[in-house]
């Protein structure tokens, strides 16, 4: 018998995090007397900020060390999850860790009865409006918590990790117990708190749990998944030398008036879209020449509308924006859909600010994520229509 | 059977050659990327390599030849400009020894995969130990399985053939990969030889325009060209250098089909050369310069009358298993001489043992087989070096034992 988990993460952002926890299971489930290990997979990206990646840890209470190896760890993609962590919600989304094999449900390889674990502040039905649907039952646990988002070379200690293995332990408590969980913490760390974090977290995904968190989801539950999986050409109908045709260049005014690649899009990357205020804009281009991806399309009124498919929410257009509230990074969560935002503005203008000052509320979040020391809330505001406020952005970044 | 140190037949009044020169390695080598009509060449030097590009840039300098000539600021950076002008559909040629051929190597191994077919000159140099610049065949043999087309000559004339052979070969439509052509450094580089010239007519009738097609790199043919490949796609990548490596067997057949029709029955084989093996019982079969002291070994052996013979491999990429294999069971014993070393190897052999002898293991009928190691970092292989190594490939044909199955020729011992 073998138990496999996914850990699904946001590639740099959540690397160590995601690492540590399919490590400490393989430690953990030894103590219990089974066999384990663990591994890390990436393809086309190198885990590139905020690009979703895995991590997977395997366990068998009779299987050979050699035979475990030999059935989970030499390919590049797992066949079936027992337990999938999510380490950030916004991935509900679908994720594209992979080129190549398009935008995948976030439970494409959870078994049945297997169990999905999120860690979020929504409820189950908010996320299972993104969740593509299975032919069978299976669990969705949601872990209270915002995503922690760290850098490469940091570890943010919020106790993320340890939630994360109290939660793995009540879901499935074969591949770790709670009470190897708990000493194993405390051997490592001899720090009370982080058993009794494993053990908080483990307490609320009981059945007996109050609320309930998690909850069995049917196979009439969540959206019919559209994205389809690329079919490659065999060796002999490719070009020879590693040639592949150009991506057609082309471009018209307007939205999504730019010719881009259809193969891989990566707008999975994203954690926060930019949202922005077409009537506080003043035109300046700056948006439109630093955004890495080449995501805003000109139109003929002179803005700069956004493909969303292609942006992977890198925060830059905000940054650069000299204008108060004009272009504002926004929790992906909010938005259903991949429309222009120039095209809504246009036609209906009162509508699409009310509706887009809802989404923003007045929470401005920012992770300063290479260093890993949290989440920066600060205090935005609603702007009048047309009111157009210079901003000088002098604040130091960490360092 | 031709022997090769034999100049051309056809005379200079026909227009198939133009004049004669007394020219070494690299000089005919310069020759024959001057009759090419290379359009770019990228040079840094290295010795034995260096004459070629110092010929180049007289001959540009002369106003003979008329090419984009760029000094480089590293083997890398060489052989990078010359896979990039490959790639535009430019006639592109380098070329280096030695270590220096093994610092560019991150550029060789992409050339390949990209299925380019520039041409590069390897002036075979030690990997060296400090400073040694004598030949030694192991800088050349690092792309043989890269997907290279890899050929060794042993003359000046050859030398000059070959740029054109070459070329011919490996911009092929079914072929498409690069070339590199290993001139023994010092024995050939730098050994002067009267060398009839081709004219250009017959040169340009011989190799035709290169025409990368579909794959060049140019604005009115928007692609691009080794983007990032991973697990979804290296399989297929080499699935089609092993057919192109395949399909250039036959190319290389006609090539030199028609390069006799051209230049008069240049070579009787395309692939080796045969001396004197008709009746033979021993041969010896080696690459590059031995093949003279081998030869003449053979031709004084069989005054004494022994049947013995001489194979010379010419193209070692794609290597010709079938027309070897059938060659080389016809004899009772078969020793391999190594310019080479392949330490820890499979009973510590050569690289060209254990390429004979995986080819020999499906035939029928398997010579006894002996491997010399010798002529390393440059040193002496002589006349006599090839008597004794013939004697030792004799009588192994008479021994089940292992014992002898390697020798080391002209060590201090």
């Amino acid at each position: 018998m073998i138990k496999r988990v996914e850990v699904q993460y946001r590639g740099i952002f959540q690397k160590n995090l995601a690492k540590k926890i399919g490590s400490d299971i393989v430690m953990i489930a030894s103590s219990m007397g089974q066999r384990a290990f663990s591994n890390g997979r990436y393809s086309d990206a190198p885990e590139r900020n905020g690009i979703p990646c895995k991590y997977f840890a395997f366990v068998s209470p009779d299987l050979s060390e050699e035979e475990l190896e030999a059935e989970c760890g030499a390919k590049l993609e797992i066949d079936e999850a027992n337990v999938s962590v999510v380490l950030d919600d916004t991935m509900c989304k679908g994720v594209e860790p992979w080129g190549w094999h398009g935008v995948r449900p976030i439970n494409e390889r959870v078994v049945k009865d297997g169990c999905l674990v999120v860690i979020t502040k929504r409820p189950h039905e908010e996320l299972l409006q993104f969740i593509g649907k299975k032919p069978y039952n299976y669990r969705l646990a949601t872990l209270d918590g915002e995503a922690s988002l760290a850098g490469l070379w940091v570890n943010k200690d919020d106790l993320t990790y340890e939630h994360v293995l109290g939660a793995i332990a009540a879901v499935e408590p074969t591949i770790i117990s709670i009470e190897a969980v708990e000493a194993y913490l405390m051997k490592k760390t001899k720090d009370k708190k982080r058993a009794e974090a494993a053990r908080a977290a483990y307490n609320s995904l009981r059945q007996e749990a109050k609320p309930p968190r998690v909850k069995t989801v049917t196979p009439n539950e969540g959206i019919v998944w559209t994205h389809e999986i690329p079919v490659l050409p065999k060796w002999f109908e490719m070009q020879e030398g590693a040639v592949v045709p150009a991506v057609p260049r082309g471009f018209q005014m307007g939205p999504k008036g730019q010719s881009r690649n259809t193969g891989f899009k990566r707008g999975t990357t994203k954690t926060q879209r930019p949202a922005v205020r077409f009537d506080l804009c003043t035109k300046c281009t700056l948006c439109w020449a630093e955004c890495p991806d080449e995501c805003f399309d000109p139109t003929t009124d002179g803005y700069y509308d956004i493909e969303y498919q292609y942006c992977v929410g890198c925060g830059k257009c905000a940054e650069v924006c000299p204008v108060k509230e004009c272009i504002v990074m926004v929790d992906e969560l909010q938005f259903h859909d991949n429309n222009s935002p120039w095209e809504d503005w246009k036609k209906d203008p009162k509508t699409y600010i009310t509706s887009l000052e809802a989404k923003k509320g007045t929470e401005r979040v920012n992770y300063p994520v290479v260093t890993g020391k949290g989440v920066i809330v600060t205090k935005g505001e609603v702007m009048p229509e047309g009111k157009i406020v210079p901003v000088r952005k002098t604040e130091e970044v960490e360092v | 059977m031709t022997v090769t140190m034999e100049k051309p037949k056809s005379g200079m009044s026909d227009g198939v050659y133009e004049r004669e020169e007394l020219l070494n390695g690299c000089q005919a080598v310069a020759q024959g990327v001057c009759l090419a009509d290379v359009d770019v060449i990228a040079a840094y030097p290295i010795r034995p390599y260096t004459e070629v590009m110092d010929a180049l840039s007289k001959l540009i300098a002369d106003g003979a030849f008329d090419a984009e000539y760029i000094i480089a600021d590293s083997e890398h950076s060489q052989f990078e400009i010359v896979k990039h002008a490959s790639s535009v559909n430019a006639r592109a040629f380098g070329g280096s020894s030695g270590t220096g051929w093994m610092y560019g190597m991150e550029a060789l191994t992409v050339t390949a995969t990209d299925r380019l077919p520039p041409m590069f000159v390897v002036g075979n140099r030690a990997l060296d130990d400090p400073g040694a610049f004598g030949v030694e065949h192991n800088d050349a043999m690092a792309v043989r399985d890269l997907g290279w087309l890899l050929c060794w000559v042993t003359t000046p004339q050859e030398a000059l053939e070959h740029v054109l052979i070459g070329y011919r070969v490996a911009e092929d439509k079914n072929v498409r990969m690069p070339m590199a052509l290993a001139i023994d450094g010092a024995f050939l580089t730098h050994s002067q030889h009267i060398v009839k010239i081709p004219s250009v007519a017959a040169a340009k009738k011989f190799l035709p325009q290169y025409d990368l097609a579909e794959r060049r790199l140019h604005p009115d043919n928007p692609i691009s060209v080794a983007p990032q490949a991973n697990e979804d796609w290296v399989m297929e990548i080499r699935r089609q250098n092993w057919e192109a490596a395949k399909r250039a067997r036959g190319v290389i057949k006609e090539a030199y089909k028609e390069f006799n029709a051209i230049f008069g029955e240049r070579y009787a084989q395309p692939y080796f050369d045969e001396y004197m093996t008709d009746d033979a019982e021993t041969v010896l079969i080696g690459v590059g310069t031995v093949a003279a002291p081998g030869r003449t070994a053979v031709k004084r052996l069989r005054e004494k009358g022994h049947k013995v013979g001489y194979v010379n491999l010419r193209w070692f990429r794609p290597f010709p298993t079938e027309e070897l294999r059938a060659c080389l069971s016809r004899f009772k014993s078969v020793g391999v001489v190594d310019r080479d070393f392949a330490h820890g190897s499979p009973d510590n052999c050569g690289i060209l043992m254990h390429e004979i002898r995986s080819c020999l293991y499906p035939a029928k009928n398997r010579p006894a087989i002996v491997n010399f190691i010798g002529g390393l970092g440059g040193r002496d292989l002589s006349i006599a070096d090839a008597q004794k190594m013939f004697d030792i490939t004799a009588q192994a044909a008479k021994k089940d034992s292992m014992d002898g199955y390697i020798t080391w020729i002209g060590l201090r011992e």
